[in-house]
């Protein structure tokens, strides 16, 4: 054994004390080289670890990525979508995955030109060829769902998807108007990011949008990566008090009015704009508003719609001789980004709370509520008009002038015949801190607060104690010399009517989250009382009489009693014989419900002073709106009427009702259940309404004297119910 | 053979280094779970790896697997066998080299190193293997002509030729060099002399400081080498390019302080340290488990290498010993490369860190080469004496 071991060593070993004392040396030199490595570790955690951990965090790109919101829709009053945003995809492109592998390009392309119309395959090839690394191309914007499923499908059932690589898409949202043109004024538009424009959408904002959900990766408090999905809060919607349908009537006859006026007198558009607000005057809501020309929400920089409106210059303004924009001049006129810019903010303008104008005789009867209710009038009073009065250095002419004048008016013929000469006799009884008093009531020269973006401010278009005079009182009281809106307009004119209560007017009735729950109800909020049910009662009588025997014939839709006003205002400059026209009224007569103010500014006729314009539409607008709303029709139809009526096939809800409604005294409570829009208001003025106005026929026999009254509401009202004795 | 007889005559139970054992199995198991935690990331989100996180740690399982088989076999395989495979293994050495010239030879990362033979395969790791047995066999064969300058010569100049190879052909300069490294630490066992070996330590390390100070100062241009030992004396000026690598490794020990940021938690495996499952493996453990996991993997291996001493002091045969001396130095300079590297002691060189970094040829080759030292431990005998 020990022979053995020696033999070995001696053959194979022949170094054996070398050679351990050797692997010793190795061994130690092994440990030497580690600690020296271990000193560098730790010299470089104690001396730079501190730097090197920011410097770690610093070059972390915590890859975050966004997820939408949605914003809200907003709905007409029905439920109906107006406007809407709809999840689209957008196509991207990573052509490091396509590029990953050779083979994955062509069935990738193949896939992408068989599913997408328009694919641009030669930009897509030409982007991955010179951006191989690159991860994130958009290739195609706003797809919709059904466009992404033909490429899903395609890839489920191709034999080479495994070779379809690189291609994903990106969620945003897009804001959609189904109806296109439809209430564009009210509606508004949203650009990109969410931002509202105009309307609703601008005015809303904030309610609409939501905010921004994150999928985020981040360091925690022991520098671990954690990865977090905020989920997005959707934006809420807005229930408006639009009724669609109301809305495309209206629409559809100012569209007409259009169709039927224009290139008449000049070349251009039937008028340089026609508005038309449509509201529930026992609550303040808006059912319609719309403006001529309009444009289309889901392409507002369309200058096509821009053709036939004139000209607008540098300030916004259209000037007396502005060119009109037609096909041929469109580019030379639209030649710069500010000239186009001009002309499509001037047709965005919501003309309805923007557009400020002198209301004309529609002032009117303001004057004579003022007249009653401050108690200087009696309401018994004659007026004789000579066809001109002479007010501090002026003579101011009536409308008939040059046959002489209309003679002697009662207070319901100077409203009737529209005598300025009468209204202004009523102005001096007022007196001008009485008239402004008033108007101030009325809210001429106050917003209204309506809910919608971009109402003019009118406190410097009104005259004040300083600034008005006898020619400006006297012009004032038959609606010249100051500015007003038409919303501003039409909500004090609702006061009148509705027994003096001014609400105030909204276009948003609810606002819900994007669950279905109720955020906000917005109730009509009556901000004060203008005049007192008496005087109201006196105004729908007086303006019932304009439809009747007067000047707004020519409104009356077929089978129904209506009342109102109309109105034809001189524009500046005064001797170019430009006019806006306009017709204010209410249905139906003996209960008003909705009233509607129709403004033609400057028609396209070459004599434009006739309120014709402007009650022809109305009365178009009537005819199909009153017997979509379930009201009754109360009068007789005509051969003509019936025809008209059957055209329009609108089934008659008067047959059977008629005769009771005349029967048991309008508006019974049963009719009125069926317009659920309207609440117990509509009850109680219906209740009082009937019985005054048969006392007011009676009243319009001339009394002796004309009283002026100083004492308030009280004593009218005695005198009224004396009045049927 | 007198061994055989006395095995078959007077056999008592083989030494089996336990410690070894658990330390090779330790190794391995906290390399598959580092690759896992270094490559999931980068796996999941490349389609190259058909975005399967365990795409890397199924691949390393499975060579992983194959080595231990490996393992095995070398183990009870009779070491002093592979004498007569000394000279074929050194011919098919180089033979495989020569082969990646050929359509076999597999280009990734711009060097073409691997070999397509059914699995892909690096030669320079057959060539470490077969270089530890040949030089074993020739030093033994040449007995007390290693002394002679003809015989040391020669000793030195069968490696050189095949670390050439690996150089020129391979493009591979660290495999080249642990080629070397491991024939020069075989011949200064061998060998009784102690001055030639410090004056080739002082002529090589001048050698270096030269071609340090020449590309640091004089020559701009050059290859990538050049740039790399640049980038080595001021990673910070190299940050973009030829630095890149090695500051975000800095960062990584730097930012995982005493005791990391936990398994899994490496926020600069996110994409900032290419393949971090490669080369740069220990400065992920090091971000992870901090300046106490590095070191912990450090005193494994120093432990390994200790239990290798012990076997290697402890044979009786010249052959076995040589054998053992030539694995513990394989090991032992790809730690201390690896390391230096990733720490950046010495310039940035693909070296990877043994039985940790991701590379089936890697791991197979070296549980092989763990499988001969069991075989030679094996041959010892405890025997009672007297």
């Amino acid at each position: 054994m020990a022979d053995r071991r020696r033999s070995r060593n001696q053959i194979n070993k022949p170094y054996n004390d070398k050679m351990e004392e050797k692997l010793v040396i190795l061994f130690l030199a092994v440990v030497l080289a580690f600690v020296g490595l271990s000193v560098k570790l730790v010299s470089i955690t104690r001396d730079n670890g501190e730097q090197y951990k920011k410097q770690v965090l610093s070059q972390q790109q915590y890859e975050s990525t966004v997820i939408p919101f949605r914003r809200g829709d907003i709905l007409d009053s029905m439920g109906n979508k107006l406007a809407t945003s709809d999840k689209v995809y957008n196509l991207i492109i990573d052509s490091k995955a396509i590029m990953n592998d050779e083979e994955n390009l062509e069935p990738t392309m193949v896939a992408l030109r068989t599913s997408f119309l328009g694919f641009n395959e030669n930009d897509v090839r030409n982007y991955i060829a010179s951006n191989p690394t690159s991860q994130y191309y958009v290739s195609m914007k706003q797809l919709t769902y059904d466009q992404v499923a033909v490429y899903n499908d395609y890839v489920a059932n191709a034999e080479d998807a495994s070779h379809i690589k690189g291609i994903w898409f990106e969620e945003e949202y897009r804001r959609y108007y189904p109806n296109n043109e439809l209430a564009c004024d009210v509606i508004g538009f949203t650009g990109k990011d969410n931002v509202g424009n105009y309307g609703l959408e601008q005015y809303y904002n904030d309610t609409l949008n939501g905010v921004n959900g994150r999928s985020y990766g981040y360091l925690n408090d022991t520098e671990t990566l954690e990865r977090t999905t905020i989920s997005p809060v959707d934006g809420y919607n807005l229930v408006t008090t639009i009724d669609g349908n109301i809305q495309q009537i209206v629409e559809k006859y100012l569209y007409q009015f259009n169709e039927e006026h224009k290139n008449a007198a000049r070349t251009g558009n039937g008028a340089r704009n026609v508005g038309a607000i449509i509201m529930d005057v026992n609550s303040g809501e808006i059912l319609a508003m719309a403006s001529y020309p309009n444009f289309n929400l889901n392409n507002p920089r369309d200058e096509q719609k821009l053709l036939g409106s004139s000209m607008v210059n540098e300030k916004g303004a259209i000037e007396y001789e502005a060119e009109v924009i037609t096909q041929e001049n469109i580019h030379e006129l639209l030649n710069t980004d500010d000239a186009t810019y001009q002309n499509l903010n001037y047709l965005w303008k919501n003309f309805c709370i923007s557009t400020t104008y002198e209301p004309g005789s529609v002032a009117k009867p303001f004057t004579v509520a003022t007249g009653l209710e401050s108690g200087r009038m009696t309401g018994d009073e004659y007026y004789t008009c000579n066809g001109q009065l002479h007010v501090g250095d002026h003579d101011i002419k009536c409308h008939n002038y040059k046959k002489g004048g209309d003679g002697t008016l009662s207070v319901q013929e100077s409203i009737e015949q529209s005598c300025n000469v009468a209204l202004m006799l009523m102005g001096k009884q007022i007196g001008k801190s009485t008239f402004l008093e008033y108007q101030e009531k009325f809210n001429f020269g106050l917003k209204t607060n309506i809910d919608l973006y971009g109402e003019s401010r009118t406190n410097t278009l009104v005259f004040n104690n300083q600034t008005m005079g006898d020619t400006e009182l006297a012009t004032s009281t038959f609606g010249q010399g100051y500015n007003v809106t038409m919303i501003q307009t039409i909500a004090a004119f609702a006061s009148l009517i509705n027994g003096g209560y001014y609400y105030e007017p909204h276009v948003v009735k609810q606002i819900t989250a994007s669950d279905g729950s109720i955020v906000e109800n917005i109730s009509p909020r009556v901000l004060k009382q203008t005049i007192s049910a008496t005087t109201s009662a006196k105004i729908i009588e007086y303006c019932n009489g304009v439809v009747v025997n007067g000047t707004g014939k020519t409104a009356r839709p077929a089978g129904y009693a209506i009342g109102g006003k109309t109105g034809t205002a001189e524009t500046i400059p005064r001797d170019k014989r430009n006019y806006v026209v306009s017709f204010m009224g209410y249905a139906p007569a003996d209960n008003p419900q909705i009233a509607i103010y129709v403004v033609v500014d400057r028609p396209n006729a070459t004599f434009q002073d006739d309120a014709k314009f402007a009650t022809g539409i109305v009365r178009s607008i009537l005819t199909e709106v009153l017997p979509y709303m379930n009201i009754y029709m109360t009068e007789e139809l005509s051969e003509k009427e019936m025809q008209e009526i059957a055209e329009l096939n609108i089934s008659i809800k008067q047959a059977a009702s008629e005769e009771e409604a005349l029967e048991e005294g309008e508006g019974s409570e049963e009719d009125d259940g069926i317009i659920d829009a309207h609440g117990g208001d509509v009850t109680s003025s219906t209740e009082v309404t009937p019985e005054e106005m048969e006392s007011d026929d009676v009243e319009t026999a001339p009394l002796t004297g004309s009283v002026l009254n100083t004492d308030t509401g009280n004593a009218v009202k005695e005198d009224d119910s004396n009045a049927p004795e | 053979m007198p061994q055989n007889k006395g095995k078959g005559k007077n056999r008592k139970i083989g030494y089996i280094d336990f410690n070894l054992i658990f330390v090779v199995l330790l190794l391995l198991g906290f390399g598959l779970i580092m690759v896992y935690s270094t490559s999931s990331y980068s796996a999941s989100m490349s389609s190259g790896s058909n975005n399967d996180p365990a795409f890397y740690l199924k691949k390393q399982v499975v060579a992983t697997i194959f080595g231990l088989g490996a393992m095995v076999f070398m183990t009870f395989w009779p070491y002093r066998w592979w004498m007569n495979l000394a000279t074929p293994a050194y011919f098919v050495a180089i033979g495989l080299i020569g082969l990646v010239l050929t359509p076999l030879g597999i280009e990734a990362n711009g060097a073409r190193r691997w070999l397509n033979l059914g699995v892909s395969l690096q030669p320079a790791e057959v060539a470490k293997l077969a270089m530890i047995i040949f030089l074993a066999t020739i030093i033994v064969k040449m007995g007390d002509k290693i002394d002679t300058p003809r015989g040391f010569i020669f000793a030195l100049a069968s490696p050189g030729f095949v670390a050439a190879l690996i150089y020129v052909i391979t493009d591979n300069l660290s495999s080249a060099i642990i080629v070397m490294a491991i024939a020069f630490i075989m011949l200064f066992i061998a060998s009784p002399q102690y001055k030639i070996f410090v004056y080739i330590v002082a002529g090589g390390a001048a050698l270096v400081a030269i071609i340090v100070f020449l590309a640091s100062k004089v020559f701009t241009g050059g290859g990538f080498r050049l740039a790399r030992i640049r980038a080595w004396l001021s990673p910070e000026d190299y940050a973009t390019g030829t630095g890149y690598q090695t500051l975000q490794a800095l960062y990584a020990i730097g930012s995982g302080g005493t005791f990391g940021k936990g398994l899994g938690q490496s926020t600069q495996k996110l994409g900032f340290i290419p393949e971090a499952q490669n080369d740069m493996i220990f400065s992920i453990i090091c971000e992870e488990l901090g300046l106490f996991g590095g070191l912990c993997v450090l005193i494994l291996f120093l432990l390994m290498l200790w239990r290798m001493l012990i076997i290697a002091i402890n044979t009786k045969d010249m052959f076995g010993e040589l054998l053992v001396v030539g694995v513990m130095s394989h090991i032992a300079v790809q730690v201390i490369f690896n390391v230096a590297v990733v720490t950046n002691i010495i310039p940035n060189t693909g070296i990877s860190l043994p039985f940790i970094s991701y590379g089936g040829s890697s791991v197979m080759f070296l549980l092989m080469e763990v499988g001969l030292v069991f075989s030679v431990g094996r041959s010892i005998k405890f025997e009672t004496v007297e």
